[in-house]
């Protein structure tokens, strides 16, 4: 598993053997998590792996049923501790009666040295909604307002679940501009998210949890090295079950027109049998595996091992 | 394993603390007031109600001396519980339901700032309430009261919203957001007519009017007003701290469980 402990020597947030469970549901198994400074840490996994509960208990919004939960070297649940973070949650419905500007100075009175009101409505993007009412916006405006909540308190740690959920375009790119910005300021960020690209473009490591657990950690890079995968492409008039069952191929996935998406991580041996097999063969490529690849290969083994046993 | 990093954080200044509880209540009263299916029946219920029974009902004065009087202290204890008992019943049970409370405990909020916020209004609320009485009760209301005896029955009557928030507080606690403003309804208008706020009380009812905190309010509210009472001030305020205080510990231990 790849760690890179030595550019950091501490730690702002830390998981230590955490397991967590609701009635019969295990949400985390042992799991352990750090946050260093100056980091954007993705976090990635499917629906169910334990982000969100991770999450809540470096909040302090949930105890954890075994292991050591720390935020600055305290409990979570210590206020002084508190103080440094930010955060922007799934599931929130803010009073909406107030406006948004009134939902920044409200939330902003809660921390020692928060920044301006105009500091913030600048820094989150939000100057043509920060007069209305909450209850006016569009789903993605409420979020664009939720953003301008979590960073308003200048916090050394921020932490974002799945924020740009819902965004347009626009919308995503202001965010992420305002994301690079937060950390070339020197705060860190823990980023749940199910866009893979948004780690790609953003994180500086990436942690991907499956089922309660740690299943790898590194940068997006030694994220894709880790699985060696090659992905092919291809429109061809052989059948996606037939290269499925090459012994070469990790997966054939059909797509529209005949379009094939082969992940394999012996992508010579797959191209010449693709071209014997089929000279009518077209639109060949082939290029180094996504992190979506990575990640899908990564969350899915310990299911399949799970199953083997 | 690697050391954790030390806090880094600026402590609260008493200053910013201070502003923090008052950006609160003032925030949570902003919105209540843009919040007019809320708040205004609130306000009027008291005031139309009074109206009402209290004075068309009351004949212009012709009933035997001392009804109004006593219309005008049960409609002061009525008054005085609905902005604590809604303020908190209700909207804890929604703020509980849709979130807020849970983001509210992942930021750094002063303890208690989330309902010293909700206190404060329910006591502006109440206060106003109480401004309105006592101008319906001088000019409609043929009260034999003096005026300062009317503000004193006012001014105790107003801190009666530190058991109505603790009711409220309960019910918002443990209620579903859904059947909260029920629950709410139904212990506000029982609590009223059962204690005998209104018209005298026999049998069962009788015998166990001391159970309804309204009940020790109003005798708090007779003895304000200089009319007889049963039992002795102390005692009545006394069992209303108790019980504010039990419902008060209840609903804080499920709100910190469960947020």
């Amino acid at each position: 598993m790849a760690r890179d402990d030595s550019e950091t020597d501490t730690a702002l947030a830390r998981l230590s053997g955490v397991r967590k469970r609701y009635g019969e549901t295990v949400a985390l198994a042992g799991l352990d998590l750090e946050v260093r400074p100056g980091e954007l840490l993705a976090v990635l996994g499917p629906n169910g792996a334990g982000k969100t509960t991770a999450i809540a208990l470096m909040l302090g919004l949930q105890r954890p049923d075994a292991g050591e939960v720390e935020l600055f070297g305290r409990s979570p649940l210590d206020l002084a501790a508190r103080r440094g973070v930010g955060v922007m949650m799934q599931e929130v419905m803010l009073p909406d009666a107030l406006k948004v500007r009134e939902l920044v100075a409200m939330t902003q009175a809660y921390y020692p040295d928060p920044l301006t009101l105009a500091e913030t409505i600048a820094l989150a993007g939000i100057e043509k909604i920060a007069q209305r009412p909450y209850i006016k916006l569009s789903g993605g405006q409420k979020r664009q307002a939720q953003f301008a909540l979590a960073i308003c308190g200048r916090p050394r740690l921020l932490f974002l679940d799945e924020p740009t959920t819902g965004l347009d375009v626009t919308a995503r790119e202001t965010m992420w501009a305002a994301l690079r910005g937060i950390v070339a300021r020197g705060t860190s960020i823990v980023l749940t998210t199910h866009y893979i690209e948004e780690a790609q473009a953003l994180a500086d490591r990436v942690v991907v949890m499956a089922k309660g657990r740690q299943v790898a950690t590194g940068t997006v890079a030694e994220m894709r090295a880790l699985v060696a995968r090659k992905r092919v492409d291809c429109v061809t008039a052989l059948s996606a079950a037939a290269i499925a069952a090459w012994p070469e191929v990790t997966s054939a996935i059909a797509g529209e027109n005949r379009q094939i998406a082969i992940t394999t991580p012996d992508a010579e041996a797959v191209v010449r049998r693709l071209l014997a097999a089929d000279p009518g063969l077209s639109e060949l490529e082939v290029r180094r595996a996504g992190l979506s690849e990575a990640f899908a290969e990564l969350t899915q083994e310990p299911a399949a091992m799970e199953a083997a046993q | 394993m690697t050391a954790l990093a030390p806090t880094g954080v600026p402590q609260m200044t008493f200053g910013r603390l201070v502003a923090a509880y008052l950006s609160d209540a003032k925030y949570e009263s902003l919105r209540l007031l843009r919040t007019p299916a809320f708040s205004v029946p609130i306000l009027a219920m008291p005031i139309l109600f009074y109206t009402f029974f209290g004075v068309l009902l009351n004949g212009g004065g012709h009933r035997p001396p001392g009804f109004a009087d006593q219309m005008f202290v049960g409609w002061t204890v009525y008054g005085v519980m609905g902005p604590g008992l809604f303020g908190f019943g209700i909207l804890v049970a929604v703020e509980r339901n849709m979130g807020l409370l849970t983001f509210k405990r992942a930021l750094p909020m002063p303890t208690g700032s989330y309902l010293a916020a909700k206190l404060m209004m329910a006591y502006v609320f109440a206060l106003v309430v109480m401004a309105m009485l006592v101008t319906a009760g001088l000019t409609m209301g043929h009260v034999s009261l003096s005026l300062p005896k009317l503000v004193t029955v006012a001014a105790v009557m107003s801190l009666g919203v530190i058991p109505a928030c603790a009711i409220g507080l309960f019910i918002g606690s443990w209620a579903p957001a859904s059947s909260a403003s029920a629950f709410a309804n139904i212990v506000y208008l029982g609590m009223a007519f059962l204690s005998g706020l209104f018209f005298p009380l026999s049998g069962v009812l009788h015998d166990i009017r001391a159970v309804w905190p309204t009940y020790h309010l109003a005798q708090l509210a007779r003895a304000a007003a200089g009319m007889p009472t049963e039992g002795s001030v102390a005692t009545h305020g006394l069992i209303l701290a108790a019980i504010s205080a039990a419902l008060t510990l209840l609903a804080a231990r499920k709100l910190a469980r469960t947020g």
